[in-house]
């Protein structure tokens, strides 16, 4: 299977581990990514203190557009930030003649013009749906058994339109945790948002979210969090020491893509595949536990 | 008749797995001379229903008991013609499926259920279809020549039947034809009246015959046989119907009570109505200068949904009020409009217009009025914000249209008074007291029934002529007369054109039934009927006060005049009537009295003591069947006696069974009060206030009152089936056994 | 004091910011407040931000904490009974009040203005100078200050291979990319300015 990588710009710097270990994960489950020729970003969600609506659509337009002209693949976000993006482009575009009319005015600027033919899908969607539990099952090798993970979903990941899981009850990270031998916990806070771009600039209004979540994955038992947003992860991992200091509490605890397990459970390099080394919080001494090594 | 009896046991369902059926036929044919007494595994099966046949056909039975599932199921697979006598013995439900197996108890209970069918059995007779001696009518009456009176004649005609329609002004129409524009199906938008063209297809259909300016001078008879005396514009006319509906619509809230909303007191002040007929007229302008309009509020639940004026929503205000401010938006795209709401109710599909109105921009505030005043010859609004939080004051209002309610056409404007009881505490100073709206004592000159129990239908609260607004709309408690439109709950144009057509249906069925002697719901297809024995008649009035329906008129002596295409057929007279005169072919005091008789009392010392629990046939049967399919347990010392109504029960069973030695009655039957769930409105009170005088019996014999039970059973209590017999039983153990065993 | 309602401000928002129009449709249940994440830091929930615009009460939207809170999860909008996108609403009021000069670019809304300078210059985000810049903002010596404050964690991401080393090119379509979003902003609601 092919399709179009909008890796966006976390995964080429904070998110490079994600982008690491998504690429041979993805490679063992036959899927073959082509990039989109000369992207731009998404806009992330802050851009609105910059621009208006028809701007930051535009931006994703432009992608959209650029891989229309090039192939007729599905485009597939890994970072839920450019995800929801991209998708909301592409389903608003598709929806509104009128609003489509308007975009394809300004594209025209740069020789584009959005059809509306390719699906944009997160890449929980297309490890689930495409590449399946099963052949995920028989390609773990090294499944790793009894690892309690809290499966953080986060909010853009699923929302808005609900395409591939729920947007309240979702369940696609937690299936995947299984299918790789883990030990998804329940986790009430799956959903609850981090703070996301926002983050930096609220630091001590969103801290409070942070230890909410982190909190509510050691209660449940976790031993480390799986997510599938480099804002995620980041918000998660980088910010401990600071909430710590904040709430006087303690925490140490472990953020990983899905994508890093998954490299481990298919029996890939723990540093040069799975990228276990780029974390902060070193997450390898209870990886190798749960994989005997 | 000659009764040839068979007996029929089931042994499926597990039936015979619990009972030795063998002894029952032994013990029916010792004592009751049954020679068919037979038991087959499947008997709802082909082959069971062959072998009753054969035995009707080869050894002539015509009286068959089957004892075998419940009544309420395999009627028509048991339906052996009207000339036969079936009764049905619940051996399943109510014996296999919640008792101990092949348990003596539980035998003895089977037994007691066969020896009752055949008490019963005895006192039974093949019940004859009523018929009138006049010939009897199709036409359906129409009262009231608005949407609802209009549609409900135009269905009667396409269903093939003739319709005289009667309208109380010069033109047809009613409120649909002072309407500017209207606002249904499917509520995207507003859109013509139509009632121009509905006026028409009345005017011109050959099967609708019109009379305007007409009012029903008097109505007499009964279903099938009315016989009505129109005066249409000052000419007498007599027309003979079989059914009525009466669909005589609202009259809007009085806003002169509205002051402090400031009706009456500001010109610019208006009600919803007097809005639309200024609209309808042409131009929305302000009453005090005719100029024109910018700034509208409409205070919605102008009156309405307050306990000091009307308690209830009227369900289409808002609808309207979204409705005028959509004129108003017409008239001048830049007029603003305000719509301050307790709630906005715009029920189904109606939200799609909400949705419009709130698209075009109107401000809804949610809120309640402070201050209507006046200030530099334009209105402003003073109002507490709940949203916001706030008060908030409201300026340069060019016009305050009040969203009053709807009145249903049947309450009088001013409540009649009688004579009150002397034992009453709430008569006035001269001794006199108000009609409380259900009593059946409204004249407002509709239909002019010459009925002994009022000439109108009674009401529930609030004045709507409905009886049972659950389970059977349209439904009045004057049998063949059914309501529709917002005479019988306040409804927007839409639901009205449903609930008349629903109206016309209820009257062509009743037309159907009453032409071949069957009575209507709740005992649709019966065709017995309460006869008088009227030489032991005491012209004590009971029968007539009380028959929920008022079917029975009396002379001027006071003896009963009974019109049986009035009746129901529930009892409720033959529970009544102190002489017990009164009795069905199939239903009577003596049945039930040797049912009762049928019933073995063990002695004292065997310590088995026997409770008879009459349960209504309408709620409580299905819940204890229900509990049964469910396998639940319960004493097997009780006996169920199904009633057509707790309405139907004699004191004297109570006397009768207790004399015999029986521990205790319990009496099962439906909620009743104001929001009552009698099938026959009245009945389960009717019992409790005649079981409330049993002291008395209770006192002479030397009983205890605990003995004696009214417990209400809705139809989905089944779950509390067991825990009321076991209750009772622990009461029952605990006053000790009845004295009177044995005697 | 009851104040007084005044339909102006309504419509202003009706003709000016993105998705302001979305608002008619409120009916004022509350499920956006009940699904925000931060709705315990705002001064007005979401529908009470809605109801203040009915009721023409400008400055207090404008210049309340709410529209500058919205952490963009979602959940409002997937929620919203009658399908407003609280969040698109949320942002285009922040937007509108940063272009009126009524939001000081601090906090947020300079960091999102700085976002989007770069968007426009190099078509990315660099993800190491974002926020050296943004902190630079605040002035030279509290920029500084934040940036040391900052620096342990930039050093950690640098150490696990997370921070890219070379600057980050502006992509080769820039200039179409601008003049599309030239063409986006003077063609968005209430014009370019």
């Amino acid at each position: 299977m092919k399709y179009f990588l909008y890796g966006g710009c976390s995964l080429e710097a904070g998110g490079k581990n994600y982008m690491v270990s998504l690429e041979p994960v993805c490679k063992a489950l036959g899927m073959e990514f082509e990039e989109i020729e000369d992207w731009n970003c998404c806009g992330a969600s802050i851009s609105y203190a910059g621009a208006n609506e028809l701007s930051i659509m535009t931006l994703n337009a432009r992608n959209i557009a650029i891989a229309e002209s090039t192939g007729g693949y599905d485009i597939v976000a890994p970072c839920s930030s450019c995800y929801i993006q991209l998708v909301k482009t592409n389903h608003e575009l598709k929806e509104d003649a009128e609003l489509r009319n308007k975009i394809n005015v300004i594209l025209k600027e740069g020789n584009l013009n959005f059809k509306g033919s390719l699906n944009v899908r997160h890449l929980m969607d297309v490890l689930y749906n495409d590449g399946g539990i099963d052949k995920i099952k028989s390609t773990a090798v090294r499944p790793l058994k009894g690892l309690k993970v809290a499966g953080y979903v986060g909010c853009q990941t699923v929302r808005p339109y609900g395409e591939y899981d729920s947007v309240e009850r979702p369940k696609v990270h937690d299936l995947l945790l299984k299918a790789i031998g883990a030990d998804p916990v329940p986790f009430p806070k799956k959903m609850q948002c981090c703070g996301s771009g926002i983050f930096l600039t609220e630091l001590d209004r969103c801290l409070g979210l942070v230890k909410e979540i982190l909190d509510d994955a050691i209660a449940n038992g976790a031993q480390l969090i799986s997510t599938v947003c480099p804002m995620c992860a980041l918000n998660l991992e980088m910010y401990q020491d600071k909430v710590n200091a904040k709430f006087g509490t303690n925490f140490n605890m472990p953020v990983v893509y899905l994508t890093q397990l998954m490299a481990v459970a298919f029996g890939m390099d723990l540093k040069k595949e799975a990228a276990l080394d780029y974390c902060v919080i070193p997450p390898e001494g209870i990886i190798k536990a749960a994989i005997g090594g | 008749m000659d009764k040839n009896i068979g007996i029929y046991i089931c042994t499926g369902c597990g039936i015979g797995d619990m009972l030795d059926c063998d002894p029952i036929a032994e013990m029916a044919s010792d004592e009751y001379s049954v020679s068919i007494c037979k038991n087959h595994p499947f008997l709802c099966g082909a082959e069971g229903v062959d072998l009753i046949k054969k035995d009707i056909e080869g050894e002539g039975v015509n009286t068959i008991i089957i004892a075998a599932c419940s009544p309420r199921v395999n009627y028509d697979v048991f339906d052996f013609g009207q000339d036969k006598i079936i009764e049905r013995v619940n051996f399943r439900e109510h014996v296999a499926w919640s008792q101990a197996e092949k348990d003596e108890n539980t035998q003895m209970l089977a037994e007691d259920y066969i020896k009752m069918a055949c008490a019963k059995i005895g006192r039974t007779d093949l019940p004859e279809p009523f018929k009138a001696e006049e010939e009897y009518s199709k036409d359906i009456l129409v009262v009231g020549g608005g949407v609802a009176g209009m549609t409900a004649a135009l269905e009667t005609a396409k269903a093939g039947y003739n319709a005289i329609l009667v309208e109380k002004d010069p033109k047809l129409g009613g409120f649909l034809a002072k309407m500017k524009k209207n606002v249904t199906l499917p509520y995207k938008d507003i859109s013509d009246t139509g009632a121009e063209a509905m006026i028409k297809a009345v005017s011109d259909n050959p099967k609708i015959k019109v009379y305007t300016s007409a009012a029903v001078e008097k109505i007499s008879g009964g279903p099938g046989i009315f016989s009505v005396e129109i005066k249409a514009n000052g000419n007498s006319a007599t027309e003979r119907a079989g059914a009525i509906v009466q669909a005589t619509g609202w009259v809007p809230y009085d806003a002169n009570k509205l002051g402090h909303l400031g009706y009456g007191k500001f010109k610019n002040v208006i009600t919803n109505v007097e809005m639309e007929e200024m609209a309808a007229a042409g131009k929305i302008t302000r009453p005090s200068d005719g100029k024109d309009v910018k700034n509208v509020l409409f205070i919605q639940c102008a009156g309405s949904r307050d306990p000091e004026h009307l308690p209830y929503c009227s369900s289409s205000c808002c609808l309207v009020s979204m409705k005028q401010a959509t004129y108003v938006k017409e008239q001048n795209p830049e007029a603003v409009n305000y719509i301050l709401y307790k709630d906005i109710r715009t029920v189904g599909q109606s939200e799609d217009f909400y949705r419009k109105a709130q698209m075009d921009g109107n401000v809804f505030i949610r809120g309640s009025v402070e201050e209507v005043g006046e200030s530099g010859g334009n209105l402003y609004v003073s109002a507490n914000d709940e949203l916001l939080g706030e008060k908030i004051k409201i300026e340069e209002l060019d016009l305050v249209v009040l969203a009053v309610g709807m009145v249903p056409r049947s309450l009088p404007a001013e409540i009649p008074k009688i004579k009150a009881p002397s034992d009453s505490k709430e008569a006035d100073a001269d001794g006199m007291i108000e009609v409380k709206p259900d009593s059946g004592f409204f004249a407002t000159s509709a239909l002019n029934l010459a009925y002994r129990q009022g000439p109108e239908l009674p009401t529930l609260k609030y004045g709507f002529p409905d009886s049972h607004f659950i389970c059977f709309p349209y439904e009045t408690r004057r049998t063949g007369i059914y309501s529709a439109g917002c005479i019988r709950r306040p409804m927007e144009v839409g639901k009205a054109k449903d609930d008349a057509t629903g109206a016309a249906m209820k009257a062509i069925q009743c037309i159907e039934a009453t032409s071949i002697g069957m009575a209507v719901h709740p005992r649709a297809g019966d065709i017995s009927y309460p006869e008088f024995n009227m030489s032991r008649c005491t012209q004590c009035k009971r029968c007539t006060e009380e028959c929920p329906f008022g079917a029975i008129n009396e002379d001027e002596k006071g003896n009963p005049l009974p019109s049986p295409t009035r009746c129901r057929r529930c009892g409720t007279c033959m529970g009544a009537c102190p002489e017990r005169i009164i009795s069905f072919k199939n239903y009577s005091v003596g049945m039930i009295g040797d049912m009762l008789k049928a019933v073995s009392v063990p002695e004292e010392d065997e310590e088995k003591p026997r409770v008879i629990v009459f349960v209504c046939e309408n709620d409580a049967y299905p819940a204890v069947d229900m509990a049964g399919i469910k396998k639940m347990n319960w004493s097997p010392y009780v006996r169920f006696v199904p009633v057509r109504c707790l309405g139907s029960i004699a004191l004297v069973w109570v006397a009768d069974a207790l004399a015999r030695g029986i521990d205790g009655l319990l009496f099962m039957g439906c909620r009743h009060g104001d929001d009552y769930q009698c099938h026959f409105v009245k009945g389960s009170e009717l019992a409790n206030t005649r079981l409330s005088k049993v002291s008395e019996t209770l006192d002479r014999l030397s009983l205890e009152s605990d003995r004696v039970k009214f417990i209400e059973v809705g139809i989905t209590d089944c779950d509390k089936v067991p825990a009321i017999i076991s209750e009772f039983m622990e009461t029952i153990e605990s006053v000790g056994p009845n004295p009177y065993k044995g005697w | 004091m009851a104040g007084n309602y005044d339909p102006s401000f309504a419509k202003e928002v009706f003709d000016n910011v993105d998705s302001g129009e979305e608002i008619k449709m409120c009916m004022q249940c509350g499920i956006c407040a009940g699904s925000c994440p931060l709705r315990h830091e705002m001064d007005y929930p979401p529908r009470q931000i809605f109801t203040l615009i009915r009721a023409g009460r400008r400055d207090e939207v404008m210049n309340s904490k709410a529209i500058k809170l919205c952490t963009s999860c979602y959940r409002c909008k997937v929620r919203c009974p009658r399908g407003i996108p609280v969040i698109d609403v949320m942002h285009g009021l922040a937007h509108y009040g940063i272009k009126k000069g009524i939001i000081p670019r601090k906090g947020t809304a300079a960091f999102g203005g700085e976002f989007w300078k770069m968007i426009y210059n190099i078509g990315r985000i660099d993800e190491k100078t974002l926020p050296l810049k943004y902190n630079l903002l605040e002035g030279l010596v509290p920029g500084i200050k934040s940036t040391i404050e900052m620096a342990p964690m930039g050093i950690q991401m640098f150490l696990h291979h997370r921070m890219k080393l070379l600057p980050e090119r502006k992509i080769k379509g820039i200039k179409e990319l601008r003049k599309m979003l030239d063409k986006a902003k003077e063609m968005g609601k209430g014009g370019a300015n």
